[in-house]
């Protein structure tokens, strides 16, 4: 199967600091792959990098088909227009062809069907990540990326969305990049785990979706030995 | 548990009285209340403060003359073009150096240096340049209220948070989309906030100009009636000065319910 994007060789320097250096990985179809690593790793710049958001100051960024697809962010806070109602915020971005019935379909699919005339502040936080991801899924993405959007919920929230996500993911069959910094929640939702160390090194361990809470820790457990490995002697995938 | 079913019922049986609507009006009221009975106890020297009830007549007297409403229409008239004119300028030259980085680094500086000139010293200047005709009125109106439009134009613009302009970005909008979904409507309550400073300085500054340099609104009226020593035209044109001021608040308040009921909404929800 040809990779949907492919990072080739990657850099980005900002000033006279590199935040990432040769960085190499693929994501294929329908995966859901999830990024982690420490703070300041790089994470969040292959995702801009990805989102077309920043340009490479080195490498490229390959596509299928020599065609960007059509990407949606969800960000780690909601990103929401205050001024704008439940549906508007599904919609703004969406060009004339596109209904309301496509947004009230979007606002259904994450179960905020009766809050479409509610703005923003009149929702819970739990709330306006779904909202945002209904305004992600408005477009029909071929790439979800979402960069720490569940990092703002408390515990019981955010164990519920991870599990909402990735429900609507394997429903839809999209391809998903998952930013975080929380170990268990990567190897809960991912099929595949990517490492970012450094921003240049990278690692893959394979995820524990559906698997049972001991695989999970197990899969955790691995990805954070490699995260605290020194460089040196982390084994390469 | 019926108990409380049936004190709800009572309750509401009653001639239902909106106090909230009406409590605005109780200082205004008792005031008023307490002038005519200091006048009519004789603790105020009539001559000097006349009552409500005379000023009351003053008034009805000078509309079946047509002269307040001659005078009432003109002070009218100069406020809303010069808001209008001062208004529009303003809000231009804020969208401009707003979103322009170039037009910011050609004109705030010279902006900044005008908006600090207080504008009602500019009064002996334009009777010599432009007389005590309507466009001296208008001109002083439309600096008057140029920069509190300019000043919340521009800082709403530049207050825009970048997080929902990458947004957007992100989202495929185009610079049209870009400012009539995010930065417009996110500017806005701002901008309004200058409107509402500037209705305020737009009163100000007719009723100087006029009693200053005019023959005709309610601040030459007020100046006229001095030089005679009638002090019921004098109150009556104070009240009138306060009446347009609740006037502009309400338009203010009622432009801010029609384009912030998201502010409204949410606030009535924390």
């Amino acid at each position: 199967m040809n990779p949907l994007i492919s990072l080739n060789n990657l850099g980005k320097i900002y000033g006279d600091k590199t935040a990432l250096h040769d960085v190499n990985f693929s994501i294929y179809p329908g995966e859901f792959v999830a990024l982690v690593g420490m703070s300041g790793g790089g994470k969040s710049t292959i995702l801009r990098l990805i989102a077309q958001l920043e340009q490479p100051s080195s490498g490229k960024i390959a596509y299928a088909g020599s065609r960007l697809p059509v990407t949606r962010v969800m960000f780690q806070n909601d990103r929401l227009l205050p001024w704008m109602t439940a549906l508007q915020n599904v919609s703004f971005h969406a060009h004339a062809a596109a209904t309301q019935k496509q947004a009230q379909s979007a606002l259904n699919s994450v179960g905020l069907s009766e809050f479409a005339d509610s703005f923003p502040s009149q929702l819970s936080g739990g709330q306006k990540q779904r909202l945002a991801l209904a305004r992600a899924l408005m477009a029909n993405p071929e790439l979800l990326l979402l960069d720490e959007p569940l990092g703002a919920l408390d515990a019981l929230t955010r164990r519920n969305m991870q599990q909402f996500i990735r429900q609507i993911v394997d429903e839809k069959h999209l391809t998903t990049m998952l930013i975080t910094h929380d170990v268990d929640e990567a190897a809960r939702m991912a099929d595949r785990i990517i490492v970012v160390k450094s921003g240049t090194n990278v690692y893959e361990v394979a995820g524990a979706k559906d698997g049972s809470p001991e695989e999970v820790a197990d899969v955790a457990q691995s990805v954070l030995a490699v995260i605290l490995q020194p460089d040196e002697s982390a084994v390469r995938a | 548990m019926e108990n409380v079913t049936t004190l709800r019922e009572t309750r509401n049986s009653g001639i239902h009285i909106n106090w909230h609507r009406l409590l605005p009006w109780v200082i205004p009221v008792v005031l008023i209340i307490l002038w005519q009975v200091a006048v009519t106890a004789g603790w105020l020297d009539s001559q000097l403060i006349p009552s409500p009830l005379s000023v009351l007549e003053d008034g009805v007297t000078l509309w079946q003359t047509g002269e307040l409403e001659k005078n009432v229409s003109i002070s009218l008239f100069r406020a809303t073009v010069g808001f209008a004119i001062g208004g529009s300028l303003g809000f231009v030259l804020g969208l401009m150096n707003g979103l322009s980085k170039v037009a910011r680094g050609l004109t705030d500086t010279t902006i900044q240096m005008f908006r600090n000139i207080p504008h009602l010293s500019l009064i002996p200047l334009v009777i010599i340049l432009l007389g005590i005709g309507e466009s001296a009125k208008i001109s002083l109106v439309c600096v008057g209220v140029l920069f509190p439009i300019y000043i919340n134009t521009y800082s709403g613009i530049r207050g825009i948070d970048p997080e929902l302009m990458e947004m957007g970005r992100a989202y495929g909008l185009n610079r049209r989309q870009l400012f009539s979904k995010i930065v417009f409507p996110g500017a806005l309550p701002t901008i309004l906030v200058g409107v509402r400073y500037a209705l305020g300085v737009m009163w100000t500054t007719l009723i100087v100009a006029e009693t200053i340099s005019s023959n005709s609104g309610i601040g030459y009226m007020a100046s006229n009636a001095q030089e005679f020593m009638d002090m019921d035209t004098v109150l009556l044109c104070i009240v009138i000065y306060a009446l347009l001021g609740k006037l502009s608040d309400i338009i203010a308040k009622t432009l801010e319910s029609l384009c912030l009921e998201w502010q409204e909404k949410g606030g009535a929800n924390q």
